[in-house]
């Protein structure tokens, strides 16, 4: 069983008075599953050589194109300056993190942009095949995560 | 309506990946577990070894996708393939456009794709209409779905339950989009 308030609850600002709170437990499998995800991408146990601190800023950075403070809440701001810049939408000095954060915002605000050549910069900025397959699950899970917050929040207070 | 509208058969696309997937003679044990879980339950495609790298988001994503798009009860199999169909057309992911308009036409008939890949929104009966409106409106960014959208659906005869269901079909795609397209290409 995952814990409540989960992720999205939080996002919500959801109790577990409200009639959605009831409408969400009618698909416990969506909210488990989703709980699920958010560890495999964060907090994974094979973190591919991606930190969990390095996961988080850069999902801080795409969940800030969702425009929804509670959400963002949810991915802390990092300690570490350089993990500061990729997190706030700035342009991190470090090449590798400066190829991250080109990638992640053309991915959370323009996917139908994307070709071959992306991934070609990502892997000549240093990335391997495993961690280019973990950043876009990621990046692509908090882009699923701002939808159905989005979603379900138009949900809220008259619920049936 | 649809009668002067010619009926589209869409023929299945190849989805090609751009960087190396996983080789079954080379994968870890925990790779191989992993693969057992498929989307779909379909055969271990490229898709599925390319994901396969990381084993631990592909699992769980794989289960959740599974879960929202074939969950007993709740919203029609056909709307939540619509609600994949309009987020894909959204994020230019051809290769899921192809596949979830085939499902749709499978359950419901080709009137409605057939409609859409003409250009012909205006063709679609009230309910498609409203689950392509917020289909697109949520997979905007930022989303910009709104309570006209809600109502939309609840006027079509969408109960709370249903437009839940419709949101995390729609929202899933948001995710599976961004790594079908990027990843790889189709023709």
């Amino acid at each position: 069983m995952t814990g409540s308030p989960d992720a999205i609850d939080s996002a919500i600002g959801l109790s577990p008075t409200d009639s959605l709170h009831a409408l969400r437990a009618l698909r416990p499998e969506f909210v488990s599953g989703s709980e699920d995800c958010r560890a495999a991408v964060l907090t994974p146990a094979a973190d591919l050589g991606l930190s969990p601190a390095l996961r988080m800023a850069v999902a801080r950075r795409v969940a800030a194109t969702a425009e929804m403070p509670r959400l963002l809440a949810g991915y802390p701001a990092p300690a570490d300056p350089a993990l500061a810049a990729l997190a706030e939408g700035e342009t991190p000095e470090d090449p590798a993190l400066a190829a991250l954060a080109r990638h992640a915002d053309m991915i959370a605000r323009t996917p139908r942009a994307a070709s071959a050549a992306h991934l070609a910069a990502l892997q000549e900025a240093g990335y391997t095949v495993p961690q280019i397959i973990a950043l876009s699950e990621l990046l692509a899970y908090v882009c699923y995560q701002i939808r159905v917050v989005a979603g379900l929040s138009l949900l809220k207070g008259d619920a049936a | 309506m649809n009668d002067h509208i010619p009926q589209i058969t869409l023929k299945p696309l190849t989805w090609t990946p751009h960087l190396p997937p996983v080789e079954i003679a080379e994968a870890t044990p925990a790779q191989l577990e992993a693969m057992k879980v498929t989307p779909s339950a379909k055969k271990v495609s490229p898709y599925v070894r390319t994901l396969a790298h990381d084993p631990d988001s592909y699992v769980a994503r794989t289960v959740l996708f599974n879960a929202i798009m074939y969950a007993e009860g709740g919203l029609e199999r056909a709307d939540r393939e619509l609600g994949a169909l309009g987020a894909s057309l959204v994020n230019g992911c051809q290769y899921c456009a192809n596949v979830h308009a085939r499902q749709h036409a499978r359950l419901n008939g080709t009137a409605a794709t057939s409609a859409l890949f003409a250009g012909r929104r205006d063709a679609l009966n009230a309910r498609d209409a409203a689950i392509m409106d917020f289909a697109e409106a949520l997979t905007a960014t930022p989303p910009c779905a709104d309570q006209s959208h809600v109502a939309a659906l609840r006027a079509a005869g969408m109960s709370d339950p249903e437009i839940q269901d419709l949101v995390h079909s729609i929202a899933i795609f948001g995710w599976a989009n961004r790594l079908m397209h990027p990843l790889g290409h189709s023709d």
